[in-house]
């Protein structure tokens, strides 16, 4: 009896560390089955207000200025890094390193545009393993 | 002294070869032509042409073109005017008479058989016509006879020409030591002015002398007299000797004994010989020698022997630059052929090799050597070969409309097999399309593009269409699009 109390204050104290205290958006997890990192959404997008994406599309004006890789991951089991990957045709413009809190969690990666950035590109979305989440494919146009 | 020592040591065994082989043409052309019209008009000819070069060497522009032009108008007449002389110097009976007969080995006329022969079937008047062919060959002017190949011999004449022989009509050729033909047909002169005693064998006679440099002898069966007829003349003789005479001197025989005759071609075979090394050798070491000239030249380089596994990914340059030194004469003749580097890639290992292009990648000429070459190394990169699965991607170009936003796009089909070097395929993810333009799209709909990969040295593997249709949605610019 005495050791099951043990056992049991050990679970607790275990489950207080993990669980973060700073989850932007908190919502009740999932207890039953283990949990798993998922990108819900991502889209490219001019702009991102009040975390909400405007004006997705997948052509961007060069004389926008900029454009966005806005990402929205529900859930987040836990404390994580993810990276943006921004890649002008196969070559890397720029990678952005991402925190993720439990237990869901939107983040977005800007770049600003200059006219030598028109073409094809990519954002590759990928945990701090290498595993990619999804592929982003847009153009910078005139 | 030394010098000359130095040069003597720098003939390599293939120059001897090259100096004797060119001198043993020479003097088999001269074997086959001596003597004929032919051979003293390419005398001429080569006059003509070392007098083009003087006159090219000291300046004459003019004089130097037109002996040039008539040097090649020379050279195509020689060939039309002597043709049946040439056709006659190269006729011979087989391969080694060709390559290696001599004019002492040949079997001599017996000039002294024949005219007593003459002589003794005139005193029995017995007809004859006897053809001694001179250069020009006979093809052409008579016909009709029948292969003989009999040793001259007085009883052979005689039987030839006997009343009751079934070609005693005819001529009889005699070539060498042989009566080759018999039973010959000959054409007739028209001429008017021949006495009117002589009948159809002494216009016969007339006839052959007229249209070839052959000699025919007539005997007449009529009154026993002998006549020989040679170019436009019909000359009477009185005896075995006048007849031996004329037949020596068209049979350019001199009247030596025979072997001192054998020992004067000897000579004249042996002087010639050395006339012909002599000149063979001047112009080899004319062409080959002298190292007056310098020239430049790009040359492509050829990668050879690569091994079968590996694909030439990457060349640090395409072509090498060769300072090339030789006479102007080999110089100005070198063909696109004649030179080439060639980088044997047999030891090269994956990845980047770095090759010092050495002399015996080069390929020269003989005579012309290397003075310099850059670069003198080049890198070569190989790889292994890959086939991998790619997405492909739109390139837009242009501009869209400020209120539309194009919120979806497709492409059909969404990936394609590209094949190449492991190295580089690897650092390939995405395939693009050609520039697709954004100034014309008014509506969602679809268009079609082409693939570009980049590098160049990608390829589409052969179940890949090139062309790609590329499905496209476009909406009026909303605060939040599902991509």
């Amino acid at each position: 009896m005495r050791y099951l109390a043990v056992l049991s204050l050990a679970l607790f104290c275990i489950t207080w560390l993990v669980c973060p205290a700073t989850a932007q958006e908190q919502a009740p997890a999932n207890a039953e089955a283990p949990q798993k990192l998922t990108l819900k959404k991502g889209l490219m997008c001019e702009r991102v207000e009040n975390l909400t994406p405007i004006g997705p599309g997948l052509v961007f004006s060069v004389s926008s200025g900029q454009v966005c890789c806005y990402t929205s991951f529900d859930p987040v089991p836990q404390h994580t890094v993810i990276y943006h990957r921004w890649f002008r045709r196969d070559e890397l413009s720029t990678q952005t390193r991402l925190r993720l809190y439990p237990p869901k969690w939107s983040t977005y990666s800007v770049i600003q545009l200059r006219e030598t950035d028109k073409g094809p590109w990519r954002v590759e979305i990928i945990d701090q393993n290498g595993r990619v989440f999804d592929v982003l494919r847009f153009s910078i146009a005139d | 002294m030394s010098s000359f020592l130095a040069f003597l040591s720098s003939i390599r065994w293939q120059d001897i070869v090259d100096i004797l082989i060119n001198s043993y043409i020479l003097l088999r052309v001269y074997v086959l032509f001596q003597g004929t019209n032919a051979f003293r008009v390419l005398v001429g000819i080569t006059s003509l042409w070392l007098a083009q070069e003087v006159a090219a060497s000291i300046g004459l522009i003019l004089t130097s073109w037109a002996i040039r032009g008539i040097t090649a108008a020379a050279a195509i007449i020689i060939i039309v005017v002597f043709r049946n002389e040439i056709r006659s110097a190269l006729q011979v009976r087989n391969i080694k008479a060709f390559l290696w007969g001599f004019p002492s080995r040949e079997q001599q006329t017996p000039i002294d058989v024949i005219a007593d022969s003459v002589f003794q079937m005139a005193r029995k008047r017995i007809g004859a016509l006897i053809v001694f062919p001179g250069n020009q060959d006979l093809g052409e002017a008579v016909h009709g006879g029948i292969p003989w190949n009999g040793q001259v011999s007085n009883e052979m004449l005689m039987s030839v020409f006997w009343p009751n022989s079934p070609v005693h009509d005819g001529a009889a050729i005699i070539e060498g030591g042989q009566i080759t033909e018999v039973g010959v047909l000959l054409p007739l002169s028209h001429r008017q002015d021949l006495p009117s005693e002589y009948g159809t064998r002494h216009r016969a006679a007339v006839g052959l002398a007229e249209a070839a440099d052959a000699l025919v002898v007539v005997v007449s069966e009529e009154r026993g007299s002998v006549n020989v007829a040679k170019d436009h003349s019909l000359t009477p003789m009185q005896d075995s000797r006048m007849l031996s005479q004329a037949l020596k001197k068209h049979l350019k025989m001199p009247d030596i004994s025979p072997v001192r005759q054998r020992e004067r071609e000897r000579l004249k075979l042996a002087a010639a010989g050395c006339i012909s090394f002599l000149i063979m050798a001047g112009i080899w070491f004319g062409f080959t020698r002298s190292q007056d000239t310098i020239i430049a030249l790009n040359v492509p380089i050829e990668y050879v022997n690569r091994p079968a596994n590996y694909d030439i990914l990457d060349t640090s340059v395409d072509e090498a630059r060769l300072q090339l030194l030789g006479s102007s004469a080999l110089i100005k003749s070198l063909g696109p052929g004649q030179v080439g580097v060639r980088v044997d890639l047999s030891k090269a290992a994956e990845g980047r090799n770095t090759f010092t292009i050495t002399q015996a990648d080069i390929i020269l000429p003989p005579g012309v050597s290397l003075n310099k070459i850059h670069p003198a190394s080049i890198d070569v990169t190989l790889d292994i070969p890959a086939t991998k699965e790619l997405p492909i991607q739109v390139d837009w170009t242009g501009r869209l409309p400020e209120n539309i936003a194009l919120t979806n796009v497709s492409v059909s089909p969404e990936t394609c097999r590209v094949v190449g070097g492991s190295k580089t395929i690897e650092k390939v993810n995405t395939v693009y399309t050609s520039p697709v333009r954004l100034d014309t799209l008014t509506k969602s709909g679809s268009s079609t593009a082409m693939i570009v990969l980049s590098p160049p040295s990608l390829k589409l593997a052969p179940s890949c269409s090139e062309r790609v249709t590329v499905h496209y949605r476009l909406e009026e610019k909303t605060p939040s699009v599902k991509q």
